[in-house]
């Protein structure tokens, strides 16, 4: 037998032996227990040290509720802090470590602050840290941190792995008790959809922690056949070690499952996997979480939850204590006193605040009743309880109960409030549940065993009638119907020492009534102000003593004094989990162009484009500076031929009767008038008259056109067309699909393009400049058939092609480009390249197309047609946009050609203050050109195109430049198109 | 027709590999084209699937067998089919479409826009559950079905195309992206 608590009989497998260290001394359970149990079966009490205080504290509760033993499990980057030893499974090997103290457990020296607690009360920071007001960040903050945080991080990242995932049903049941079972028994029978859900690693809730008889058996051997039965059920799911932490909106809950926490090594498998469940109906059969009564001293290890106590009993075969009394205000407390004896653990006595008959006998145990616990005495673990009778009681263990509270928590999670209910002193569901929940057993009062099975059992019934399904549920579950009578009791009035209402954050009552004196009678600042209800917790075994501490104080009852808002998460989720699989590299997924891997093995740069990777330069050997490898390909590409993947450009297939009118709204420009075989430049308005995007679109038919958009606006123009056409004119026949994965589309450009294209166009097709000028379009076969498209447009201003074949060609079509260009030099060109071109060349890009900018700032006023409506046409009438003084795109050159020009810098007149007042524009987009030698620059200022020839000031105060430039024409080469047209 | 010099790559170049009970593969050699009915011309449309093709108009979210080119007609919404065919000329689908429908719909070859994978066997479902939020239970997403959705923020077609098979179309250009997260979702369910 492991452990010299051990009693007999519990749901432990002895056959096997597990062994585990806490603080490097080691250890053996068995499989059932938890890390909780295994310390307590041997007798270790003290298993960590309080917040603030660093007071020791021992095991509290048996569930996810535990406030006190946090501890740290597993070593390295897999260290994990703050962990529940209480819901922590017990494995061979499991390593766990206590925390939250300096030198050792026993003698923390940071136990010091329990002697300065009459200064470290209820707003201790708020209070002290004021003054000096820059001690804060140097001196207080650092000496805080380093004090607080209970665990320790391990400061690597998390090896292991996480997912996510969706599930659906009918009937959500959340909680595997006496309610969630029959609840489910009765859905699964009926043929329902069902998911039930449970944190704990085995089904059956209380029922595995009490001797309660279900059907006339144990509940526990009940609750294993239902099991059974349900995971014989195809339509039944059953998610072990899976908390339903959120209610979200139409029945969707977040529930997070522990798949290996209990295992020595995950194996490459998710540790967690986080659920979105969708259900039609919800039954929260979530249970109750029992309270304890404020008393000095109650926070030594040793004084635990009374069920608690009896769940170590009856469950996991461990004695908490090996003389145990109990104090309680109600029955329910009896019922440890009555299992622990039964077990032939020695219970001293039975102290109930009640003046009332003792509720059993229990044998050897004496019956106080009225009794109040005053005090307790003992360092590491408790020795010995004072009554207010001044009576002293040694004890190792004192099993407390002031009640249950319903686990209304995730009724409240869409707003609802949980309303008090007198006839068992606790609060209960409110109306306002979330849509299609129901609440069954304890967690919505019920708190004897036959009343959670019937409950349960109805609720599916119900939830089942309204779904449609007929009901084959048969009868529900028979159960004894066990006493549950309580007398609300919160806090000994006659305490000495400290009375502790939430044991993680440490508040006392002494806090609460001070947080009152000082002001706070709202529940959620008192919250704010003492901390009470924070962490890993919430509060549960805390909130709502203080609360009726609260009310005491204010005079209003608890039920006027009302709760804090649930939120989401019921039990902590690691960030880990959230993220799921979406960390490092798959954080997003990635578009690559279909020349992406001939690029890459040309050793390439990449630059993300939103979720595209573009080739940014292919940088050549001898090459030691990007420029170097820009320069060469603008060069190259001017000088003879170079060719750029524009795949990631928005392309568009529009068809339609209605087509053409359909663009001529949808542009600013007129596009009805287009001939078949012919390319126009469009540019787009919002609704407020601004232009947000621009592109070209081909007519390949009387009904059919093809649109580019540029690549970051692909999605979002393709979105505002398809509201346009379903929404703005529906009676328009005009029929959308995006083609932009369809086409691989390369840029051929430069003088030699042609001559290129020759060799790639299959000869049938005449490219000539006479048969196919600039802005021709047509369907073409390439390379001996492979159909394709071919445009005569130019984003460089050179003579210039652009090609499309279907994506699965474009790889072998980049290449065939490069293989027949080779006599002509060809250089494949990146991004970068095309920037400078196109900046060189006065074209418009997204620096600006910022959402500021004007057709009229464009220099494309003209374009904006007056005699169609279009959208953006009326409000770009607008007098602020058309002012004469306004922005105008112009080029700029530094007056010392030498000098870079800096993007991003304001123009200010010469000699003008650098002041917002004498703001005359700024600069967007600038360039080195290697054409021309010198640094250019593209820019808004005010009435540019009057202002040729002067010289202004670009300056850039984040960079602490102030450059003399002169405003040039924006088309730095080639102004009026000779080389395109070529 | 002769056969193009330029060689094609599939989009997941022939990925085909089996993990646990699951197998993925690429599914290459099928044409997709989406036909649009004009505004007006539904009856001609739904009579040209049924003369051209030997299918039923299928209503959106379900997908109907035709009796040429091995074609399924998957309904994307109301006025959009997209038309799963074994093309004779891979070259050519769309003009094959059109020619079968006699010009009764707005085609446009989608064969290259869109990755198909495969994911087939017993435990698929399991797989799928952890990247994609449609309910592919019988009932509610039977043989025949198919939807938009999205997973792993990528745009995917699901098509139920057997018992335990789900044909999984999403954009080309983030193929391998996708092809990892299937990959991942099926790995991390085997034992």
């Amino acid at each position: 037998m492991s452990g010299p608590y051990r009693i007999d009989g519990g749901a432990i497998d002895r056959g096997r032996s597990l062994a585990f260290r806490f603080d490097g001394r080691s250890l053996s359970g068995h499989p059932g227990d938890t890390l909780a149990s295994a310390l307590l079966a041997n007798g270790v009490r003290l298993v960590g040290r309080s917040f603030k205080y660093h007071r020791p504290r021992g095991v509290f509760a048996a569930g996810s509720e535990e406030p006190n033993a946090l501890v740290e499990l597993r070593g390295g980057a897999w260290r994990e802090p703050n962990t529940r030893a209480t819901v922590a499974e017990l494995f061979d090997g499991l390593e766990a470590f206590s925390q939250n103290y300096r030198g050792s457990l026993r003698r923390d020296l940071l136990a010091v602050n329990d002697l300065l607690a009459p200064f470290l009360s209820a707003g201790f920071y708020y209070k002290t840290f004021m003054w000096p007001k820059s001690f804060w960040e140097k001196v207080y903050e650092p000496v805080i941190r380093a004090s607080a945080g209970l665990g320790r991080l391990s400061g690597e990242a998390d090896p292991d792995s996480y997912d996510k995932g969706f599930l659906h049903c009918d009937l959500l049941i959340i909680g595997a008790g006496p309610a969630g079972l029959a609840a489910a028994l009765a859905a699964g029978r009926s043929g329902a959809r069902v998911i039930l859900a449970d944190e704990d690693f085995v089904m059956g809730g209380r029922l595995n922690a009490e001797t309660h008889e279900v059907n006339g058996r144990s509940g526990a051997d009940w609750a294993a056949e239902a099991v059974r039965e349900l995971a014989s059920m195809d339509r039944v799911r059953l998610l072990l070690r899976t908390a339903v932490t959120g209610a979200y909106d139409h029945g969707i809950y977040g529930a997070l499952e522990r798949r290996t926490d209990h295992l020595a090594a995950a194996d490459g498998k998710p540790r967690q996997v986080l659920w979105r469940i969708y259900s039609k109906r919800t039954i929260l059969a979530a249970g109750a979480t029992e309270r304890p009564i404020a008393f000095g001293g109650n926070d030594r290890p040793g004084v635990m939850l009374a069920g608690a106590v009896r769940a170590y009993a009856n469950r996991f075969a461990v004695g908490a204590g090996r003389r145990v009394g109990v104090f309680t205000n109600n029955d329910d407390g009896w019922r440890t006193a009555v299992d622990l004896a039964r077990k032939g653990v020695e219970v001293a006595a039975v102290i109930d605040a009640r003046d009332c008959e003792p509720v059993a006998e229990v044998p050897g145990a004496r019956a106080l009743m009225g009794g109040r616990v005053t005090a307790t005495r003992g360092r590491h673990g408790l020795k010995e309880v004072t009554l207010a009778t001044g009576e002293r009681i040694a004890l190792d263990c004192l099993a407390v109960s002031g009640g249950w509270n319903p686990n209304v928590h995730l009724t409240c999670h869409h707003g609802g409030r949980p309303v008090w209910h007198d006839g068992i002193a606790a609060f209960v569901p409110g109306d306002r549940l979330p849509v299609g929940m129901t609440v069954a057993g304890a967690a919505g009062g019920a708190f004897n065993a036959a009343g959670t099975l019937t409950g349960g059992h109805g609720a599916a019934v119900e939830a089942l009638d309204e779904l449609g399904f007929s009901v084959a549920a048969g009868d529900p579950p028979g159960a004894s119907d066990e006493a549950t009578d309580v007398a609300p009791f919160w806090h000994v009035g006659e305490s000495r020492g400290r009375a502790w209402l939430d044991l993680q954050n440490d508040v006392t009552v002494k806090d609460v009534e001070q947080a009152h004196r000082e002001g706070f009678r709202s529940v959620e600042h008192l919250k704010r102000y003492t901390t009470l209800g924070m962490a890993t917790d919430q509060g549960k075994t805390a909130n709502v003593g203080a609360l009726a501490i609260m009310a005491g104080q204010t005079g209003r009852s608890i039920a006027e004094t009302g709760t804090t808002m649930f939120r989401p998460p019921y039990t902590p989720v690691p960030i880990a989990a959230f993220a799921g699989r979406s960390r490092g590299r798959d954080f997003r997924p990635t578009r690559l162009t279909p020349s992406h891997d001939w690029a890459a093995e040309r050793g390439a740069v990449f630059v993300e484009a939103g979720a595209w990777l573009r080739a940014q330069w292919f940088p050549r050997p001898g090459e030691t500076h990007w420029r170097q490898s820009v320069d060469r390909e603008v060069l190259q590409t001017r000088g003879s031929v170079g060719i750029c993947d524009v795949t990631t450009l928005g392309k568009i297939d529009i068809q339609g009767r209605d087509a053409a009118e359909f663009l001529n709204r949808i542009y600013a420009n007129g596009f009805a008038k287009l001939a078949v075989g012919k390319v126009r430049y469009g540019l787009m308005l919002r609704e407020d008259g601004i232009a947000y995007d621009d592109g070209t679109t081909a007519r390949l038919g009387e009904n059919h056109f093809i649109m580019t958009t540029t690549t970051v606006n692909a999605v979002l123009v393709f979105r505002n067309m398809e509201f346009a056409r379903q929404c703005l004119w529906p009676g328009l026949d005009v029929h959308l699909i995006s083609v932009t994965e369809q086409w691989a589309q390369f840029a051929v450009a430069g003088p030699n393009s042609r001559a290129l294209l020759r060799k790639i166009v299959d000869p049938e097709h005449d490219i000539s400049n006479e048969a196919f000028p600039f802005m021709a379009c047509g369907e073409v076969g390439v390379c001996g058939g492979t159909p394709a498209r071919l445009f005569r447009i130019s984003f460089s201003g050179e003579l210039a092609y652009e090609v499309a074949v279907p994506a699965r060609y474009g790889e072998a079509l980049m290449a065939a480009l490069m293989a027949a260009g080779e006599e002509f030099g060809a250089v494949a060109y990146g991004t970068e390249a095309l920037g400078v071109m196109r900046i060189e060349k006065g074209h418009a890009a997204a620096n600006e197309l910022n959402g500021q900018t004007t057709a009229r700032m464009l220099g494309m006023q003209r374009m904006v047609s007056k005699n169609k409506d279009c959208i953006g046409n009326v409000l770009s009438e607008r007098p602020e946009m058309n002012r004469e003084d306004g922005l105008e795109l112009t080029g700029f050159r530094p007056v010392d050609r030498s000098e870079e020009l800096p993007s991003g810098a304001h123009f200010l007149a010469t000699g003008a203050e650098a002041a917002t007042e004498n703001d005359e524009g700024w600069m967007t987009s600038v360039a080195w050109s290697p054409e021309l030698g010198h640094s250019i620059g593209l820019g808004f200022i005010r009435n540019g195109h009057t202002r040729i020839g002067e010289t202004v000031r670009a300056w850039d105060g984040l960079r602490g430049r102030d450059v003399a430039v002169e405003i040039v024409s924006a088309h730095f080469l080639d102004p009026d198109g000779e080389r395109l047209r070529g | 027709m002769a056969e193009s010099p330029l060689r094609a790559r599939p989009a997941l170049d022939g990925y085909n590999r089996s993990i646990g009970a699951v197998a993925l593969a690429e599914v290459s050699g099928l044409a997709l084209v989406s036909a649009a009915a004009p505004q007006g011309g539904d009856e001609a449309f739904a009579a040209a699937l049924a003369g051209g093709l030997g299918a039923e108009r299928p209503a959106t979210g379900d997908s109907s067998a035709g009796d040429k080119f091995g074609a399924r007609v998957l309904g994307m919404q109301p006025d959009q089919m997209f038309i799963l065919f074994e093309p004779p000329d891979p070259d050519r689908p769309a003009e094959t479409v059109s020619a079968a429908l006699g010009g009764a719909a707005y085609v446009t070859d989608q064969t290259d826009s869109w990755a198909m994978l495969r994911v087939a066997g017993a435990g698929v479902r399991n797989a799928l559950e952890r990247i994609c939020m449609l309910d592919l239970d019988d009932a509610a997403f039977p043989e025949g079905r198919v939807a938009r959705t999205v997973m792993e923020h990528l745009a995917v077609i699901v098509l139920r195309d057997g018992a335990d098979s789900f044909l999984l179309m999403s954009p080309r250009s983030s193929a391998r992206s996708f092809l990892h997260a299937v990959e991942l979702s099926v790995a991390n369910l085997s034992q």
